[in-house]
């Protein structure tokens, strides 16, 4: 593997693929407060020169972090079809982006050599790419699962329904889960974040949500995000969830600070095929972002980027319906200002669909980052370029228990009409019978809340 | 019946209603101008959904959640006012990171002010490790003015906001010595942390070495509020204190958890984790 | 924190018939761990219902107290508990029984003996509203957009209880009820009641003792019955027009109803085939289920739609059992060696920003007046509707609030003060900090209580929270 270039008479020298994949990366808060960015812009080209020069058996040959030592490797590395990884072994870094945006290249084929790609190759491949690469790679990909109802067909956009309350008031959730629907989002989930993590309380919300689609019979699926055992015991106690959900690290040991591993996984995963309430056969909601390796210490000087895309290759065991990057919740420790939050909602967009990942984007910031709620509308659009299977919505974009800022059911009703994509298809034909949509465009009757009282 | 007897009912009718109906009344401010220009009130910026399917319903709705619901919409796109209030919200947020606490704030309570190595704003924002850390002067001020192996040492910083600092600390203060002269606590000697992050409270550990130790901190503002602070408690705290250890209560300010009641509560705290010899989530409350 | 479920009793001592349920209420912290720690009931559940017994009588009017204490301690044995495994619930006294000679006696005779804290209530309006939520319409009502009417029919009265969004609107009581008029299998009135004498005398129907009435007379007198209680139900005539056979109302005017719920016994009957012969309808001795056949047949007429009940003949019994505790905590200042304390009444003030002092003196004076009876405790305070208090603020009005308390009221040992904003832990501790050390502070919060409420106090649980029984007898 070759670890030295020279630029114009100037000589860099590297001494891992790690080192390598760190310093390529677009420059990011989170990589510079690990100790591992490049030191300057040069540099940074450098690395970026040796790493499109890299083939993919140098990458697999090198891993970052080898399989004994770490589960999430060993998981990704089972996952490989060998046969198909053969065909691909010799293309450099470069050929493979090079592929991936060629004409030719469809979603049947990217469907056939994302078998024989580790997440490292993804992550790869993503630092070799521009932002309008990422947009356009990720765009001839379509992911389409099911829960209840399928999402993710080329042509749409879904929205979660997150009706977050700050101490979990029924009422309250349910107040902001009508506003949600009016505005024709909720089709990829309707989906909780608790602030108490009891089983009961979960079940509560469980139960409340329930009887709201069943009420409406309302074509989507419902989900508490709360600790994965917590879940587990309100599932065991008659909880109905359609999914379980749970936030994903890239190493084991990110897994750990957690509070989950494999193990852990494994075992809900059957409580979930034996005890959900969903048709299936996709039943997992993961979260992701990057940075919080490095916030639990568990990062191995590996960069953010790199360990996001393992996260999906972590993901992809679960045959996952919806997986998210939370991309600017974790801080400007990691993702200073907005330029870096669009960046990385572009790179951990394009590294999930190319791993087969249905992956939406919460475009978010917090209130201590250089953003504001203008970048988040600019990356939202783009993301709807590039085929996102579904963006967050809450009430005008501020989520009153969880303190940041995301997009608003009024954002995603804006992407669909701005660049003419539609609502799930089963979840649209509702909003045709409870008219709040035709033809793609909503009605005079939506953005009413007590349409549902 | 005589007219300053109608007037006198009229007045009694008067005080009723606005006793009952608070809100009501205050609507009839909206939209104040003077010569000089517009007078916003909360109420001012308000929408309202036109031909609601069930009218009475949506004030139920809208009291349920602090969440924005109820906002209406041009086209697909909110309307002006609910933007321009979002807009003001993070304004508020933004100016709560930058901003610094007034000495006059601090010399209320005697405390004085000591700093972390955070340099500045923008590397305290990318470098939490460096708020983290009191400088060598920190650590020698302290060392002179403290008193050593307290029973219970309070710190205050401005952590993400100093108008947590500025809106708080004048109701949890006073109510947190309250409760520690309730339940036959002392303290040592207070003092203000500048460029703080939570885990500062490991190196104060370290020099100080007191039983428990409580910091009140600024929260990374939200736009609910900008002005949320927090109360740290830890047991024994020194290097290789983890999260789990520490015991928090969050959110504080006049619209969350209350601020006097939060400071009651914190003695209440303290002393079932000296009963106990422990902290975080092995304490049992 | 390790939570046991307290268990609660309740007793429903009726005009016809008596029953017991017990029920173990769970505990939870229902605030986030990074809040201050609050709990609540978070799950309720009958764990015993007791056989429907008849109401012991001595004779007319008067309650066997000897042979109901028998059949209590006889279920308490069955059920395998002692008084003070029980933490908390209620006996209440309904319908026409609460007129007699000696239920108030027997009512707190109960009450003493049925556990720790078991308190004895009484009264139509908190008897309706008891019967709401346990028939289920008050949980019903938080679905729907409409008002919602409980109408729990017993043995002499039939309780109204209007809820809408799980609020308790308003309240009536009719004289309506299965045991008014006894019979039997021949038709032979063996006894009225004579709170139904004056309606029957205002619709020219004479039913006396001793009389032969035919099932078609007996169904047309329960016809009208039903239908002049319903026109007032749905404001077609107002309460005055029907005012012999109104027992209470809450208000003069009534709101205007959408859906109607029936529990109680003639609830019960009402889920079964009308009775075709007298043989069949005199099966209890009464009019009951002639009145219950009648009532779903007049139902029709009337623009309501009838959504089953959860519960029936033990909606009331439910509602006592498990719907009258409420906890206080766990941020709140008290005085365990006070507690329990029973049946304080309250006096409810809010805040004034000036002359604190004469406005707090104004309700203290008021409160003496009105309650003289108990030295040590001569109420409660119930702060309502405060604004959010500085610290400054909050310490002056602790400081008032001692000053006057301690001067009007020498005799006093105790200050109870009930907030209803999370504020209790911080003013029972300046209040502490503020009065002389002979006088204690308890100081709870979250619970919202009105003037002229009685408020119980129950012993702390885990030292922290502690159980809270208000007895409302008015309603917004």
């Amino acid at each position: 593997m070759k670890t030295k270039i020279t630029l114009l008479n100037k000589t860099y020298e590297f001494n891992s693929l790690k080192e390598i994949l760190a310093k390529a990366n677009e420059e990011k808060s989170g990589d510079q407060l690990a100790g591992i960015a490049a030191n300057d812009a040069q540099e940074r080209l450098a690395a970026r020169h040796l790493l499109a020069d890299l083939t993919l058996s140098d990458i697999r040959n090198n891993p970052v972090l080898p399989p004994e030592e770490d589960e999430v490797s060993r998981v990704i590395e089972e996952s490989i079809n060998e046969k198909i990884y053969q065909s691909i072994a010799n293309w450099t870094v470069s050929d493979l982006r090079e592929n991936l945006l060629a004409e030719s290249t469809a979603n049947q084929e990217i469907s056939r050599i994302r078998r024989g790609l580790t997440s490292e190759m993804v992550a790869a491949a993503a630092k070799i790419m521009s932002n309008l690469d990422l947009i356009q790679a990720a765009s001839k990909i379509e992911v389409v699962t099911q829960c209840n109802y399928p999402v993710g067909h080329k042509g749409t956009l879904a929205g979660r329904a997150q009706p977050n309350h700050p101490t979990d008031s029924i009422q309250g959730i349910r107040a902001s889960l009508y506003e949600a629907l009016s505005y024709g989002i909720g089709d990829a989930v309707i989906g909780i974040n608790p602030v108490i993590d009891s089983a009961e309380s979960v079940k509560q919300i469980l139960q409340m949500t329930k009887e709201e689609i069943d009420r409406f019979q309302i074509p989507t699926q419902n989900c508490v995000l709360a600790h994965v055992t917590t879940q587990m015991r309100a599932i065991k106690n008659g909880a109905p969830s359609d999914l379980l959900f749970q936030s994903l690290a890239g190493t084991e040991a990110g897994n750990t600070a957690f509070g989950i591993s494999v193990g852990l996984l494994d075992e809900a995963n059957d409580l979930i095929q034996k005890e959900g309430t969903a048709t299936g056969p996709n039943l997992w909601y993961f979260e992701t972002g990057q940075g919080s390796e490095l916030s639990s210490d568990a990062h191995h000087g590996i960069d953010q980027v790199t360990l996001e895309a393992r996260c999906y290759g972590l993901a992809k065991k679960y045959k996952p319906f919806i997986v998210n990057t939370v991309v600017g919740f974790i801080g400007p420790e990691y993702l200073y200002n907005s330029k870096q939050v669009i960046r990385a909602g572009l790179e951990d967009h394009f590294m999930g669909k190319l791993q087969g990942i249905p992956m939406g984007v919460d475009v978010c910031y917090t209130n201590h980052m250089k953003a504001d709620q203008n970048d988040m509308e600019n990356l939202a659009v783009l993301l709807g370029s590039a085929g996102v299977n579904f963006l967050i919505g809450v009430p005008m974009a501020d989520d009153c228990m969880l303190n940041y800022q995301s997009t608003s059911f009024h954002d995603i009703a804006s992407v669909r009409r701005v660049l003419g994509l539609r609502p799930a298809p089963f979840f649209e034909k509702w909003l045709e019978k409870m008219g709040i949509m035709e033809n793609g465009i909503l009605t005079k009757r939506a953005g009413d809340p007590t349409l549902f009282i | 019946m005589q007219e300053n007897e109608i007037e006198f009912i009229v007045q009694k009718v008067m005080e009723e209603l606005q006793r009952k109906f608070p809100a009501e009344t205050k609507t009839e401010q909206i939209a104040k101008t003077n010569e000089d220009g517009l007078i916003f009130t909360e109420n001012d910026w308000k929408t309202s959904i036109p031909a609601a399917v069930y009218q009475e319903g949506v004030s139920d709705l809208i009291a349920s959640t602090p969440a924005r619901i109820g906002v209406w919409r041009t086209g697909t796109r909110p309307l002006t006012k609910t933007m321009l209030k979002l807009q003001f919200d993070h304004a508020a947020a933004i100016d709560a990171v930058g901003g610094e606490v007034l000495e006059k704030t601090l010399a209320e309570f005697d405390l004085f002010t000591v700093e972390t190595c955070y340099e500045n704003k923008e590397t305290y924002l990318k470098r939490p490790d460096k708020g983290r850390m009191l400088t060598d002067n920190a650590v020698r001020t302290i060392k002179d003015k403290c008193t050593h192996h307290p029973q219970v040492q309070i710190v205050v910083s401005d952590g993400l906001s100093a108008s947590a600092v500025e809106t708080n600390l004048k109701d949890v203060y006073p109510a947190l010595l309250d409760s520690l002269k309730i339940n036959n606590l002392s303290a040592g000697t207070p003092f203000f942390v500048k460029g703080g992050r939570v885990a500062c409270m490991d190196h104060i550990g370290e020099i100080l070495e007191p039983q428990v130790l409580v910091l009140l901190i600024g929260e990374r503002p939200g736009l609910v509020s900008a002005s949320s602070m927090s109360a740290y408690m830890c047991y024994r705290p020194r290097k290789g204190v983890v999260e789990s250890d520490r015991n928090v209560i969050s959110n504080i300010h006049p619209l969350g958890t209350p601020p006097v009641e939060a400071g009651a509560h914190i003695g209440t705290v303290l002393k079932k984790m000296l009963e106990q010899k422990v902290s975080g989530v092995k304490l049992e409350l | 924190m390790g939570m046991e479920a307290i268990k609660s009793v309740g007793i429903d001592i009726g005009t016809s018939t008596t029953k017991l349920i017990l029920s173990e209420l769970r505990l939870g912290r229902v605030s986030s761990h990074f809040a201050l720690p609050h709990f609540d009931i978070i799950d309720r559940k009958v764990t015993y219902e007791s056989d429907i017994i008849s109401t012991p009588m001595k004779n007319g009017d008067e309650i066997d107290l000897m042979a109901l204490a028998g059949w209590l301690e006889q279920e308490y044995r069955r059920i395998g508990l002692s008084l003070s495994d029980i933490k908390s619930g209620a006996v209440i006294i309904t319908g026409e029984t609460a007129i007699k000679k000696n239920a108030d006696a027997l009512l707190h005779y109960l009450a003493e003996r049925s556990g720790d804290f078991v308190v004895a209530i009484a009264g139509a309006s908190l008897e309706g509203v008891l019967a709401g939520r346990g028939s289920g319409s008050s949980e019903y009502s938080k679905k729907v957009k409409g008002i919602v009417a409980n109408i729990d029919i017993g043995g002499g009265t039939a309780n109204v209880a209007f809820f809408q969004q799980g609020k308790v609107l308003d309240t009536i009581t009719f004289h309506v009820g299965g045991r008014l008029i006894e019979i039997d299998s021949a038709g032979e009135v063996s006894a009225v009641s004579p709170s139904l004498q004056l309606w029957l005398f205002s619709k020219n129907f004479l039913v006396e003792k001793g009389m032969r009435l035919t099932l078609k007379q007996l169904s047309e007198l329960s016809s009208v019955l039903c239908k002049d209680m319903l026109d007032c139900l749905v404001g077609k005539m107002p309460i005055a027009a029907v005012k012999s056979l109104v027992h209470s109302a809450s208000s003069e005017t009534l709101p205007m109803i959408d859906e109607v719920m029936i529990s109680g016994g003639v609830g019960r009957l009402a889920l079964e085939v009308p009775p075709s012969t007298l043989d069949d309808a005199a099966k209890y001795n009464d009019i009951g289920p002639i009145l219950a056949g009648e009532l779903i047949k007049a139902l029709k007429n009337y623009p309501l739609s009838v959504v089953e009940a959860a519960q029936t003949s033990r909606a009331t019994v439910i509602g006592a059992g498990m719907q009258t505790t409420k906890i206080s905590g766990a941020t709140i200042s008290i005085a365990p060696e006070h507690l329990p304390l029973r049946n304080i009444p309250v006096v409810k003030m809010s805040y004034s920003d000036t002359a604190l002092e004469q406005y707090i003196e104004r309700f203290f004076l008021q409160g003496k007046e009105l309650f003289h009876g108990n030295f040590e405790v001569p109420f409660a305070i119930s702060l309502a509707e405060m604004p959010y208090l500085p610290y400054l603020k909050l310490k002056e009005l602790a400081e008032v609030l001692g000053k006057v308390y301690t001067r009007l009221f020498p005799k006093a040992a105790v200050l109870v003060v009930v907030c209803e904003n999370d504020m209790a832990k911080a003013l029972g501790q300046a209040l502490r900090l503020q009065l002389a050390a002979d006088m204690d502070v308890i100081c709870i919060d979250q619970v919202v209580v009105e003037h002229g409420d009685y408020i119980d106090i129950g012993e702390p649980l885990n030292d922290t929270m502690v159980p809270v029984v208000v007895k409302t007898l008015a309603f917004s």
